[in-house]
Order: structure tokens, then C-alpha cells, then sequence
């Protein structure tokens, strides 16, 4: 270290990511007494703190689950496959963000203004159609998948293409295993679109979602809170805790005003969220065995819920995207495998790691290789998989485990004091606490207060090694371009134009949308036309964000 | 007062992604300059704010491929509009050295905001405040 380095050392103020001091090393009485309930029980044991499962990954390995996706339908097809036979067990579709998230059509004028763009961070599917190509060859009644549909307004649609594709196949809905996202994280806070319908239809699509996968997939995981899209947008690791709570509790309230499903029924379909990893090993691994135990003992208390099934939260997690660099990317392997051995030691049961090369594009097919590799050697390599919860019982896991508990319910209290979750989304309070921390972490970069390898500091790189980033291909636009026309030409318009009348009615109405939906996406109508008939049904949400 | 430089921030990327061209926006204005946020904006409206915002320097956040950027820099140029360009965000490095052929100063993930505010100030001809 040179001398400023070991002057910045010296000087260091040791905490958490999140901000929580640390001594510099724990015993017992630094675990508040309350907490010993929650620790001295055992894995797969109400409140779950230790884990989901008694015997851990010795009973079932966690998923390997990579976001994939880019070009025309067939290209992401292509690399599904790729990531599935090199070990992947689950797939998740990404589809084009230009269209998809805006709900247009490849000849709206807004897509037509930024051609080159589309494709390049998922695949273009604009009828089920495109869906059915996307899903060519991959054994969907056996392989659990993630049908795309991140966005909220975009989820029904991507839900009822990849359940027409289902159906179509003659496979019976009941059995089907997937998910979905509909996430309001990625939506209103992390990846604000130019369009969206507002928060309250956005509620009404998620809940009516709940209720059809209730009904119709009882396999299916029809919501999946992502609060990662909140804490890769600047929320910390008890801020995350707290506000994918205060998400819960919508979703939840919402089905208990409807008396539509039972809470057992609706504390299923929300009780599979995923959370953000970063580079803090311990206080993520923590943050996951504290997220466990607020789970239950918010179903307990707060809705009076009995079944410990659904009280047992299943964690999916993605490591984070922003902790990866554009300098030295090769470095990012290391930090793939680092925070990904923080979701092992916090017992998650699906896990992403970014693609290398996450600063620089969409992953390659190496990159991707490499992500499956590094949780193929933490699950085969590493000997972690045989002991659940190896962090249980340390005084500082414990006390930190805690600590993250208590702050998360803090924030989880200021949220609703705030008016709730919704509220703060439509506020823009919450934007203005990621963006608190987005700038206090930038000025400790640039104070020299936070080191990063290869960025702030060890910045000589001798690779032999040019990672130059993903380019994708070039045809997307051209080739939806044509599909559309194709589709105009050869649907059956009668039958669509019925479809989409009936789904106007139904958004109008206050009947639950999907049944409506699955009718449209069969009579081939287009995501635009649907996009069209949300804006005109719901309007357009406010953003509230004013940079 | 009078003279304090104007800085257009534009995303040329139907991508929701805002985190990096809001800290820019922030950083930009705490150093002395005045930042016009258009947000999603397509080519002709990069050129037209440029116009009618009378900027020194346009930021151009590319969450995309970079053929967009491209075109607007072309238009501004068609338009005769000679400020300088910078840009941010996920850029490959093919694509940087594309944008930088055209002129444009890339800064990717990973640059400090401290550099980004002093190549402002040199591309806008604005010296540099005593205190940030």
C-alpha cells in the first residue's frame, strides 16, 4: 500500500454496506436477547431464520437461474438452450425493452425513433407468435421458467403468451411450474419507463394474477417481488428488507379486501421474492436469514396465518449488476463468485450471478458459461452445500442478523407512515432514498473513503485478455418489422378484434383481467394493441422522478 | 450569473434505467452549471432542445446500441450546431471507440463524477469552481 492507502486504512471507518458500525469483533452479549428465539431454532423450523429446508441443499441444490435475452425470438432461443445444457435448471426470458416495457409495437413511432436499439436487452415478442418461437424445443412442463414480464403493465401479457404457448402444447396449466416478475420495484422506482399505467391498475393486475394462478396454476409463482431493482437502485440491505415488506403488504391487503382467495392461498403467491447480493458477504448472508424470519412473523401477526408451508419464504437472488466494473472485467468473476457464496451462506433457493462482462453489455455466451460455472463449482467444488445455515450461532452473524431485523421494521414503519408502499412509489419518496445513497456512495468513491479494485484504485491492467462486450445481432428490428406485417396479414382479425373489445370491457369492469387476457394472447393480438387499450383504460402513471 | 454554462442531459434509450444520468445531473449542478433534463428523448428532440435550450454541451446517457447516439450527433452537426458531446452509460468498448471517432468523449460505468465534472468545465470553457 502506498503511504495515502495506508493512511486511508488506518483511518477507516469499519461498517456495514448498509451503514451499521462494526466492532471489531462480537460475543454473546452483543445478541440482543430477543432475538435468541429466531436463532436457537433449527433449519426448516418456524421462524425459518436458519433456513428454508432441515437438511439445506443436501435435500435440493438452490436453481441455477440466469437472466437471458436479446435479439429476435429465436436468438434468445438459442441461448436458452446454450445456458441449459451447460447446467442451467431453470430459464428466464427477457424480452425487449423497448417494446415490451412500453407496450408498443415495433412500428410505433417512439420504437421506430431508436431501431437500432431494439433487441439489444431481450427479444422482440409481440404476439404469441414470437413467444412460441422464443419457447421452440425447451421442455416447459419439466423446466421451470420465468416467462419475462418484469414490468407491470407488461406482465399479463407475457404471462397468458407463455400459458397460450402451454396450452397449445396440450399441457395441462395445473401442472406447470414458472414464474413470473410483475415487479414494482423495477417498474416505479429502478426502471421508470416513458409510459405506465399507475400504480393502482398496476396493483389490480398483480392481485388478479394471484387470484388466476390460485385457480388455474396452482405451480405457478404468479408475483415475485423483486426488491433487488430497489437496492441496485440505491436502497441498502435493511432498506430492501423493509420496503419488499411494505410491497408484501399491498399485495396482501389487497387480496384480503377482495376476500377473493384465502390468506394461505395469498401469502403463497407472494412468498417467493427475490433480494440483491452485494460484495458485503456477511451482512447479505444475514439479510436473507433476517428476511426469512420478518416473513413469518409478519404473516403471523399482522394477517393471524397458521400454515408454516407458506410462512417458509423462498429466496431468489441476483447478484448486483451496479458491483460490477467496466474496468478489468475479468475481476468480476471474483465478485460473481463472492457474492454469490453470500446467497449460499444466507440459504437461497434460486440464484443469478451477473455476466462478467454486466458493465460492458448483455452477457456473451462466456460470459453466461462463466456465471453457470461459478455456481456450478460452489455447489460442487466448495463443500458448502453440505452444512444448512453455516453462519448460525456466530455472535457477530447473529447480532448483525438482528440489528438488520430491527432497522428493517423501522423503515418498514416510516414507509407506512408515509402513506404506504404505493405512496412512496407515487411520491417519489423513495426515489429520493435511493438517491441519498447513490450520492453518498459516489462521494466516498471519489473521497477514497470506498475502494474499488481496478476503478479507484490498482487501475494498471496487463490482460492479454480484450473483453470488447456483447454486440447482438442486427436484424431484430427488421425481422419484428416483418412478423407484424405477416401477423396483420394472415391473423384472424374478426377473432382478435373481439379478443381485444372484450379485454377493453374487462379492464373497464372490475372482473379479473387474465381471463380475458389468455382469450386476447390466443386470438393473436399484439402487445401494442393491448398497450393501447391499457392507455386508454388507465392512463398514464406520473413519474415522480425530477432529476 | 449571466454567463453560468448550460448543460443538456438527454437519454437516447427507451431504457428506464436512470441511476447514472441522475448522479451526473446532480454532480453537474452542485459544480456551477445549469443541467436541462429532457430525459428520453429521440433524435430530433435531442437536436431541437439543443436549439431552443441554447446549451454549451450535450450528455447524451446511452442505455442502447450506440447507432442512436450516433445519428443525433450527425443531426446536431446537420444542424450546425458545433457544442461539444459527451456520453455515459453501459458503452462496450467497440462502441466507444465508434462514438469517439464521431468526437463524442465516452465516459463508461466506473468514471468519477470529479472527471466528469472537469471535462465539463473544459469542453463548456468554464473554469473550474474553487470549491465543488
Amino acid at each position: 500500500m502506498s503511504d495515502s492507502g495506508q493512511e486511508r486504512w488506518s483511518k477507516k471507518q469499519w461498517k456495514t454496506f448498509s451503514g451499521i458500525p462494526l466492532k471489531s469483533h462480537y460475543g454473546p452479549e452483543d445478541v440482543p436477547e430477543a432475538h435468541r428465539h429466531g436463532s436457537g431454532s433449527s433449519p426448516g423450523q418456524a421462524p425459518f431464520l436458519r433456513g428454508a429446508y432441515p437438511k439445506g441443499y443436501r435435500t435440493k441444490p438452490w436453481r441455477i437461474f440466469q437472466l437471458s435475452g436479446f435479439g429476435k425470438p429465436e436468438d434468445e432461443n438459442e441461448r436458452i438452450k446454450f445456458l441449459l445444457s451447460h447446467g442451467e435448471t431453470g430459464f428466464l426470458m427477457e424480452h425487449d425493452r423497448n417494446t415490451a416495457d412500453h407496450m408498443y409495437n415495433v412500428d410505433h413511432p417512439d420504437v421506430v425513433a431508436r431501431r437500432e436499439d431494439v433487441g439489444l436487452t431481450g427479444a422482440v415478442m409481440q404476439s404469441v407468435r414470437d413467444i412460441r418461437i422464443c419457447l421452440d424445443g425447451i421442455p416447459i412442463e419439466s423446466t421451470y421458467g420465468h416467462a419475462g414480464g418484469a414490468v407491470v403493465q407488461h406482465a399479463p401479457f407475457a404471462l397468458a403468451g407463455y400459458w397460450t404457448v402451454a396450452r397449445q402444447r396440450g399441457l395441462d396449466l395445473e401442472r406447470l411450474p414458472g414464474t413470473g416478475q410483475s415487479d414494482f420495484f423495477l417498474t416505479y422506482l429502478g426502471c421508470v419507463t416513458k409510459q405506465q399505467v399507475p400504480t393502482g391498475p398496476g396493483l389490480r393486475f398483480n392481485v388478479d394474477i394471484m387470484e388466476f394462478c390460485d385457480q388455474y396454476l396452482p405451480r405457478w409463482v404468479p408475483v415475485s417481488i423483486a426488491a433487488y431493482n430497489g437496492a441496485d437502485t440505491g436502497l441498502n440491505a435493511y432498506q430492501e428488507l423493509g420496503v419488499l415488506f411494505a410491497n408484501a403488504v399491498e399485495y396482501l391487503d389487497e387480496a384480503q379486501r377482495r376476500g377473493s382467495m384465502s390468506m394461505e392461498a395469498a401469502a403463497r403467491a407472494v412468498g417467493g421474492v427475490s433480494f440483491r447480493l452485494t460484495l458485503d458477504v456477511i451482512e447479505e448472508a444475514c439479510k436473507l436469514r433476517a428476511a426469512r424470519k420478518m416473513w413469518y412473523d409478519l404473516l403471523a401477526e399482522r394477517y393471524g396465518v397458521t400454515n408454516e408451508k407458506v410462512m417458509n419464504l423462498r429466496i431468489h437472488c441476483v447478484t448486483s449488476g451496479s458491483m460490477m466494473t467496466y474496468q478489468q472485467p475479468l475481476n468480476n468473476i471474483v465478485r460473481g463468485t463472492l457474492m454469490g457464496l453470500a446467497g449460499v451462506l444466507g440459504g437461497v433457493q434460486s440464484l443469478g450471478v451477473s455476466g462478467y462482462d454486466e458493465a460492458l453489455s448483455v452477457p456473451s455466451e462466456h460470459a453466461h458459461q462463466m456465471s453457470v460455472r461459478i455456481q456450478q463449482i460452489l455447489q460442487h467444488e466448495s463443500n458448502l452445500c453440505a452444512v444448512v445455515d453455516p453462519l448460525g450461532g456466530s455472535h457477530y452473524a447473529e447480532a448483525l442478523t438482528a440489528e438488520l431485523i430491527e432497522r428493517a421494521w423501522e423503515f418498514f414503519e416510516e414507509i407506512q407512515e408515509s402513506g404506504g408502499f404505493l405512496a412512496c412509489l407515487d411520491s417519489g419518496w423513495l426515489h429520493a432514498r435511493a438517491h441519498e445513497n447513490q450520492n453518498a456512495d459516489l462521494d466516498a468513491q471519489a473521497s477514497g473513503e470506498r475502494t474499488i479494485v481496478g476503478v479507484t484504485d490498482f487501475t494498471h491492467d496487463d490482460t492479454p485478455f480484450e473483453i470488447d462486450g456483447f454486440t447482438g445481432v442486427d436484424d431484430a428490428f427488421e425481422v419484428a418489422t416483418e412478423r407484424l406485417q405477416e401477423l396483420w396479414r394472415t391473423r384472424d382479425g374478426k377473432a382478435a378484434g373481439a379478443a381485444l373489445r372484450n379485454l377493453e370491457k374487462t379492464c373497464r369492469s372490475d372482473a379479473n383481467i387474465m381471463p380475458a387476457m389468455m382469450e386476447a394472447l390466443d386470438a393473436e393480438v399484439t402487445l401494442g394493441e393491448i398497450g393501447d387499450c391499457f392507455r386508454e383504460v388507465f392512463g398514464d402513471w406520473d413519474t415522480p422522478i425530477t432529476a | 450569473m449571466s454567463n453560468q454554462r448550460r448543460i443538456l442531459l438527454a437519454k437516447t434509450a427507451l431504457d428506464g434505467h436512470w441511476r447514472g444520468v441522475s448522479v451526473v445531473a446532480r454532480a453537474l449542478r452542485d459544480a456551477g452549471f445549469e443541467v436541462v433534463m429532457i430525459g428520453m428523448a429521440n433524435v430530433d428532440e435531442i437536436v431541437q432542445a439543443a436549439i431552443d435550450e441554447d446549451v454549451d454541451l450535450i450528455g447524451l446517457s446511452v442505455g442502447g446500441h450506440v447507432q442512436v447516439a450516433e445519428r443525433a450527433v450527425a443531426a446536431l452537426r446537420d444542424e450546425g450546431i458545433e457544442k461539444p458531446v459527451f456520453a455515459g452509460g453501459v458503452i462496450p468498448p467497440h462502441a466507444k471507440r465508434r462514438l469517439e471517432g464521431k468526437g463524442v468523449e465516452v465516459y463508461p460505468p466506473g468514471s468519477q463524477l470529479p472527471d466528469i465534472v472537469a471535462a465539463a468545465e473544459r469542453l463548456t470553457g468554464k473554469a473550474p469552481t474553487t470549491e465543488a
